[in-house]
């Protein structure tokens, strides 16, 4: 395995070393953080941010239906705490932004100026940003395409969307030979690897 | 004070992929060990098919005593420290990173122990890469044949020979070196895709096998066979069919009651008499200080943290540093060149793959351009590659894809492009012979400390032109390959050096010549005749494939020799 994670601007590097030791069964029992860690406007950017990245459009629902601010809340919560200063510093200056070019919040403008917000975040031509906003954009994505297609139990793939989208068919517990076939569907099978149906 | 411990025979630090092999022949031989663990015994059931539980937030490594050690890593001794990974790639347990990793169990190839003198002879002196400090090892592959035997049968793997005695099987990789026997278990099943692959490598001509993996193909040992669930990269093995040293060689120790395990114990010198023999282990166990006397002391944690605890074992004997008199600790560090993912070989097919579920060891191999198996006259490298595709795709993974320059990277033309393409491309798994230089090393970071104070270690890695044109050449194979297969586009990215590695080698060096190596050819040092040391800290080269079964087959060797040698060794 040969994976080298980056470290991706925020500093996990405080979190760790500041954190207890904490005994392994007890971070394996830990379920999500109910509660959202941004306030309803923060949530409100998060929202409009995870929309336009990915859109409610004819491929099916977007980030915002399938609850991926909800799995980006939730993180910010629990697992992503220690990352959270940084990640709200961010949504201020998406909005700073926002004001600042066109004189209003990111979530009140049409979409087209959103998109060019967001082109120009991508391109890191947007000022404001620690340490840029390149960083933080792709922070934005990275967590947006784990809301849309991780395991709904965290709150986000609502109603199994984001694996109906990309033709995945699901954890299961014992995979045969048959559902290894080159070109073949497999027929879905739609529960969480944590029991039952989440995010309907 | 700290808490002094009853006296062993046999102190080992670190319970994993090495020293978790490691206990089993010294505990059968009637010696009594207390291995020291910085992690846990890890419950089975709490391994999930989950992408974010194992993949995204890594657990358990990310909570782990490793994860506040995470090494730096700088280009050149003038170049500045680059951003610091986030999370380590290594794990602590009680077997190791044995518990998630991909179970790739391969033995090296007969080339990889003797390269120097065999690069001379066919291509002359003028072909050994500029500024290495390459040796042939201390022993030959067929030395250490009758220990990769010994440990495929102890741990189990699944595989198929390609050269029984010097008998060729096409089936199996006809470029290895000669086996005594067929492998304990028959290998991994293949799949539709990886037969897909197959057929294409049939059509260039070349030889596709199945690679072996510690991975139960059928029953082994009262454990299961493998189910394919496709949660097996980074992610523990529920029902223990891959073959951990925390469910093999552990549990076969434990048996005999002569093996201690102490886990959370984390380790911070080893102690040393005047006379500069190594005398036991000091260690903190739930934030109180331990004392584990000991004869005899193997130090097998992971590659970094061997080289930075012999540093940080300073004393009035040593110095500079625990066994480096010779100034060797550190020297000969390697990290595997490894072409995956970011800076590899992609495929993007017209239809589906169906390659989400199963595990990286059920693939299809090539090892046509590996090792010294083709004419490298005029290429500019040695050294070769061994070419690996393979089952395995999680959906956010799927859905991260590269574009191949076809889409953006968000917006409603990516989802329609993702919607199409995420169960439909792939990417290779190319591992190249890496080598020793001069000026990559291991130190003690000045800066950056852990959060007992100690500093960290420092790996100083540059880009060599031998790997650099030798991961070129592997890639432009790879791509022949993926076409031959219908791929309707193929993109090769560039590889950087590698930075903090889960295939590290170095640091302690095995060799006969106590000038430019840290252990003799047994695994013992060279300076404090008491200490052994386990691990890819003592290999010299890393070959095209996983180190794992080479550290596990040199570990049994070095406990073997220590029980041999109980009253010179223990004195």
């Amino acid at each position: 395995m040969h994976e080298e994670k980056k470290a991706h601007g925020f500093s996990r590097r405080g979190m760790i070393r500041a954190a207890p030791f904490v005994p392994l069964a007890a971070i394996s029992a830990a379920a999500p953080a109910a509660e959202s860690a941004f306030s309803p406007s923060q949530l409100r950017l998060i929202e409009a941010l995870v929309d336009r990245l990915i859109p409610s459009d004819e491929s099916g629902p977007g980030a915002r239906e399938c609850g991926v601010a909800v799995y980006i809340g939730r993180s910010f919560g629990g697992a992503l705490s220690g990352e959270k200063t940084a990640f709200t510093a961010g949504l201020a200056a998406t909005d700073a932004l926002a004001r600042g070019r066109h004189g209003a919040a990111f979530a009140e403008l049409d979409a087209a100026k959103k998109d060019e917000l967001l082109t120009s975040m991508e391109n890191n031509e947007a000022a404001g940003f620690a340490p840029d906003s390149r960083t933080f954009f792709n922070r934005v994505r990275q967590l947006t395409l784990e809301g849309m297609f991780g395991d709904p139990f965290y709150g986000g793939n609502r109603g199994f969307a984001g694996w109906d989208l990309i033709r995945y068919p699901g954890p299961r517990m014992a995979v045969s030979a048959d559902d290894q076939k080159l070109r073949e569907p497999i027929k879905p099978l739609r529960t969480s690897a944590h029991g039952g149906r989440h995010g309907g | 004070m700290a808490v002094r411990m009853k006296p062993v025979d046999v102190a080992v630090i670190g319970l994993g992929g090495a020293g978790g092999v490691a206990v089993l022949p010294l505990a059968r031989a009637g010696l009594k060990i207390a291995a020291l663990e910085a992690g846990t015994w890890i419950d089975p059931r709490s391994f999930r098919p989950d992408e974010i539980h194992n993949n995204v937030r890594g657990w358990p490594s990310s909570v782990q005593k490793a994860n506040r050690e995470v090494p730096t890593v700088r280009r050149s001794p003038a170049s500045p420290t680059l951003p610091r990974a986030a999370v380590h790639p290594m794990m602590n347990a009680v077997g190791g990173t044995t518990l998630h990793y991909w179970a790739q169990s391969w033995r090296l190839n007969p080339w990889d122990f003797q390269p120097l003198t065999k690069a001379r002879e066919r291509y002359g002196p003028g072909a050994i890469p500029v500024g290495s400090t390459l040796e042939d090892w201390p022993l030959t592959y067929d030395e250490l044949e009758p220990y990769y035997d010994l440990v495929e049968r102890e741990i189990g793997v699944s595989g198929k020979a390609g050269n029984v005695q010097g008998t060729l099987d096409p089936k199996g990789n006809v470029y290895e070196g000669p086996r005594q026997r067929e492998y304990p278990m028959p290998p991994l099943r293949s799949t539709g895709f990886t037969e897909h692959m197959a057929q294409a490598a049939k059509q260039l001509a070349w030889k596709p096998f199945r690679p072996p993996a510690a991975i139960n193909s059928e029953e082994y040992q009262g454990r299961p066979a493998c189910v394919f669930h496709g949660y097996c990269s980074r992610g523990g093995c529920h029902i223990s069919a891959k073959n951990s040293t925390a469910v093999t060689t552990i549990p076969e120790a434990l048996k005999t009651k002569n093996l201690t395990v102490f886990d959370r114990a984390h380790v911070t010198r080893i102690a040393t008499g005047a006379d500069g023999r190594v005398t036991g282990v000091h260690y903190l166990r739930n934030g109180t200080e331990h004392f584990q006397p000991a004869r005899v002391v193997l130090l097998g944690s992971y590659t970094y943290e061997n080289t930075r605890l012999l540093l940080l074992s300073q004393s009035k004997a040593w110095p500079r540093g625990l066994s480096n008199n010779h100034g060797q600790v550190g020297k000969h560090y390697f990290g595997h060149w490894v072409s995956y993912g970011a800076g590899g070989v992609l495929g993007l097919f017209p239809f589906d793959l169906n390659v989400w579920y199963g595990t990286p060891a059920q693939g299809m191999v090539v090892d046509e351009w590996a090792d010294d198996n083709y004419d490298h006259t005029g290429l500019g490298f040695i050294g070769g590659s061994n070419l690996h595709v393979f089952n395995e795709m999680h959906p956010i993974q799927a859905a991260g894809m590269d574009t191949f320059g076809r889409a953006p990277a968000w917006g409603s033309r990516w989802k329609a492009f993702v919607r199409e393409n995420a169960a439909r491309w792939n990417a290779a798994h190319i591992q190249t012979s890496s080598f020793p230089y001069e000026d990559n090393f291991l130190d003690l970071d000045p800066a950056v400390r852990d959060p007992l104070g100690d500093p960290v270690c420092r790996i100083t890695c540059g880009p060599k032109e031998n790997e650099l044109r030798a991961v070129e050449f592997a890639q432009k194979k790879m791509e022949q390959w993926y076409l031959a297969a219908g791929a309707i586009q193929v993109v090769r990215r560039p590889m950087s050096p590698p930075g903090v590695s889960t295939h590290a080698y170095g640091g302690t060096r095995m060799g006969d010549n106590a000038g430019t190596n840290v252990v003799n050819r047994w695994g013992f040092s060279h300076e404090a005749p008491n200490l052994g040391v386990l691990g890819a800290s003592v290999m010299g080269t890393s070959g095209a494939r996983n180190p794992t079964l080479t550290v596990q087959a040199l570990s049994w060797r070095t406990a073997e020799h220590l029980v041999k040698n109980w009253k010179s060794i223990a004195a």
